[in-house]
């Protein structure tokens, strides 16, 4: 018995089930990560089979053994030994789809010229019988000079037999695998790898000829649903209907699955809070450790539904279908139809939506899909838009007597992700991302029951992976900006601050005429800071304008003044850099209301006549007007205030470039947009 | 009219891929699929934007975009 574990590489076509031949093999993986330097998934479980321990590379779905892409270099590698941190296969099981074999047989044949034993297991076997295909495996597994052998993991016909063979190829003699003795140079018109696949064909042909028939007859059922789903009118009606189901469900199962998250949090937050003394270690321990735990466990129910809905569409065949309904309309953007899915679902959240694009294989177009996805007015906008749309846009039609002027703009803001993000994809598809033409060569799979195990273990896969990679750093994250919103801290200043806003205060009441609008507002203001809650809150907003984020609010002043924003507006959008939503609550610490809630009525009532009663310091020149808030929002609609997001594009991709290239691409886009806005507001007189 | 590449055949027909214009990575993806010389394909349909293409060839369905299609020469029936 060999004393170390054997490795076995398990390599297939995209969709055959590789999958659930894994989980069948070996239940959940063990180590889940990279590839070192690429941005291949690299899976590998372990069983144990009489006494011997196997460990199970799952290899990316490919096509072929000629590399390409990252994903087949990746295969090709760890096939070889040459990928550092996996050992060199004892063996490779290839999983061939059993409703579809010459075409499969074209890598299989691939693997058997590796060198390495060879076990083939025929997947999807139960599908076949159902289609009538029938294959001659005894015949396929002597042409072929190895084992073969049918699995249907769901009924769990095959998989104890695929242990015993593997680990049998790896003890019994040197195997003779048939070789095809096919050309290995080129032709003066023609690359070596054309001349080969032409070869490879003509041989699988002979190869299949007599070992498998049959099936003609069920293909007619599969060509009704897809003339259905694929046809002009129909399936256009029905991808969109199922595009809204999936979407909403997001938009409305997620939230109060969130809500239960924060909620479960909050208490725990108050639990500790209780435990430990008022002070620096506690701040610490709820506003910036738990805080950041919260901040990234409340995204795990999108990421689980989304990756539920995607593993049932591609389960289903549907997933290749979408894009293939959608890729007319993308490529104009110079993105392709798989990209509509991660596109979609980044209305909701951009990290769910840039984690689907593990589905685009196509590496430019992946990279270009997650580089626009969080210009996708995601959820957490909305909030920014409801209050400051329902505070600063007039209540009155847009033009047309049924159009509120607030949805109107509303429905702008939304429209200005879509456009912007279409022109940057665009623009870069045609400068930095400019290239020989990429291939849009896509199987469409044939229609079959998504496999509940399959499914789920996406969904776990999808939201384990998040909290594992992203999850950490955002806790990170968390702690950092905890600090740069804490400190310095220096009671006098604050003491100071709280005075001289008193002072201001007053003034302001002594200033305004009896029946001044916003006279009892500032009263109200006034009397609060007798209140020990009101002085708390005072202090609180004094010591956040004094931290280093504060102060750095106040050193860009100069860059957010052309924006129409006072120094408060440019701490608050600093410090929303954790998550958009941040803004409002940061909005109400900045202006001495303390710990608002917009989410509720009376916070966001609250923080409306505070924001209505800012004024520039000094002067009495409102701070929020129209133009000053619509800058504001299109300033939200296009800039990357959303760590988590920025931390999930560095895993995703791999590299560090692409987050800071989309923070930077997006502040500036940002900023140009709501400097834009505001002129044109004050030009018109808004 | 005979219809000389992949792209302009109507759909439903089926058709004997004659050569594949080649020397690229996408020359090299549509043989590996198994778009080879002598293969026959049918067009089984096309998108709602006239773009990509729904093959049949080899027991498989297969979308290609209209502009690889172009590639694929097709010989007479």
């Amino acid at each position: 018995m060999t004393p170390g574990p054997l490795t076995v590489a398990l390599l297939g076509n995209p969709n055959v089930g590789k999958s659930t031949l894994f989980t069948a093999l070996a239940g959940i993986p063990t180590r889940v990560g990279n590839y070192p330097g690429v941005t291949v998934e690299e899976k590998i479980g372990r069983f144990t089979h009489r006494g011997q321990a196997v460990d199970l590379v799952d290899l990316p779905g490919t096509y072929s053994l000629a590399p390409q892409s990252p994903d087949e270099r990746v295969a090709v590698d760890v096939l070889h030994g040459r990928m550092p941190g996996v050992a060199r296969p004892d063996c490779i099981l290839v999983v061939a789809d059993a409703t579809n074999l010459p075409r499969n047989m074209f890598l299989a044949t691939q693997a058997l010229e590796v060198g390495v034993p060879v076990v083939i297991a025929l997947a999807l076997a139960d599908v076949a019988d159902r289609k009538g295909i029938r294959i001659d495996v005894a015949e396929l597994s002597r042409r072929l000079g190895c084992p073969v052998i049918r699995v249907a993991p769901p009924t769990g016909e095959g998989v104890a037999t695929i242990r015993d063979r593997v680990v049998e190829a790896t003890n019994g003699p040197a195997p003779r695998p048939l070789q095809l003795a096919l050309p290995k140079a080129g032709t003066a018109v023609r690359p070596a790898a054309e001349t080969e696949a032409i070869a490879r064909y003509a041989a699988i042909e002979r190869l299949l000829d007599g070992v498998v028939g049959g099936g003609g007859a069920a293909a007619l059922v599969e060509d009704r649903i897809d003339a259905l789903l694929t046809h002009r009118v129909w399936g256009t009606l029905i991808f969109v209907g199922v595009m809204l189901g999936m979407f909403s469900s997001i938009f409305w199962l997620a939230p109060p699955l969130m809500d239960l998250i924060s909620a479960a949090m909050d208490h725990v937050s108050a639990f500790v809070a209780s435990l430990l003394p008022e002070g620096a270690i506690r701040s610490l321990v709820v506003h910036g450790i738990l805080a950041g735990v919260s901040g990234s466990v409340v995204f795990v129910p999108q990421i689980a539904l989304l990756f539920l809905f995607v593993a049932i569409l591609e389960g289903c065949g549907y997933l290749a279908r979408a894009a293939y309904l959608m890729d007319r309309l993308l490529v104009g953007m110079g993105l392709s139809g798989k990209s509509f899915i991660p596109l979609l679902s980044s209305f909701a959240c951009a990290i769910p939506g840039i984690m689907a694009a593990r589905t685009i294989e196509n590496r430019r177009d992946r990279l270009l899909t997650i580089l626009v996805a969080p210009l996708m007015s995601c959820s957490a906008r909305l909030p920014v838009y409801l209050l400051l749309c329902g505070a600063f846009v007039p209540d009155r039609a847009a033009g047309l007597p049924w159009l509120p002027l607030k949805a109107a703009v509303l429905a702008g803001l939304y429209a200005l992700g879509v456009v912007v993000a279409a022109a940057v994809a665009w623009v870069l598809s045609r400068t930095a991302f400019h290239g020989p033409p990429q291939p849009f060569v896509m199987e469409l799979p044939g229609w079959r029951w998504p496999r509940p195990a399959v499914v789920l273990e996406r969904a776990r896969e999808a939201a384990w992976s998040f909290l594992q990679n992203a999850g950490t750093l955002i806790v990170a994250l968390s702690i950092v900006l905890w600090a740069l919103m804490t400190y310095p801290r220096n009671e006098q200043t604050i003491d100071a601050d709280v005075a001289a806003l008193r002072t201001a205060v007053g003034e302001r009441i002594a200033a305004a005429d009896d029946d001044a609008p916003d006279r009892a507002d500032l009263v109200a203001q006034l009397e609060a800071l007798d209140t020990p809650e009101g002085l708390a809150a005072a202090r609180q907003g004094a010591a956040q304008r004094h931290s280093f984020l504060g102060r750095a609010g106040q050193f860009i002043e100069p860059l957010v003044k052309p924006l129409g924003w006072d120094w408060r507006i440019g701490c608050a959008a600093l410090a929303s850099f954790p998550a958009r939503e941040v803004v409002l609550g940061t909005l109400g610490v900045i202006y001495d209301l303390g710990d608002v809630d917009p989410g509720d009525a009376e916070g966001a009532t609250a923080l409306e006549r505070r924001l209505k009663a800012a004024r520039w310091d000094g002067t009495n020149r409102p701070v929020f007007t129209l133009p000053v808030a619509l800058s504001i929002m299109v300033f939200f609609a296009l800039c990357a205030q959303c760590a988590s997001t920025l931390v999930v594009i560095g895993r995703e991709t791999g590299s560090w470039v692409w987050p800071v290239v989309t923070f930077s691409y997006m502040t500036a886009l940002a900023w140009l947009g709501a400097f834009a806005i505001y002129r044109i507001g004050l030009a018109l007189g808004w | 009219m005979i219809a000389v590449s992949l792209d302009d055949v109507p759909v439903g027909s089926t058709v004997r891929v004659r050569d594949v214009a080649g020397g690229d990575a996408v020359a090299i993806r549509l043989l590996e699929m198994g778009v080879t010389p002598g293969v026959e394909i049918r067009l089984v349909g096309k998108a709602p934007f006239g773009d990509p293409l729904e093959l049949e060839l080899r027991g498989y369905r297969l979308s290609i975009r209209r502009q690889e299609a172009a590639r694929v020469a097709i010989g007479d029936r």
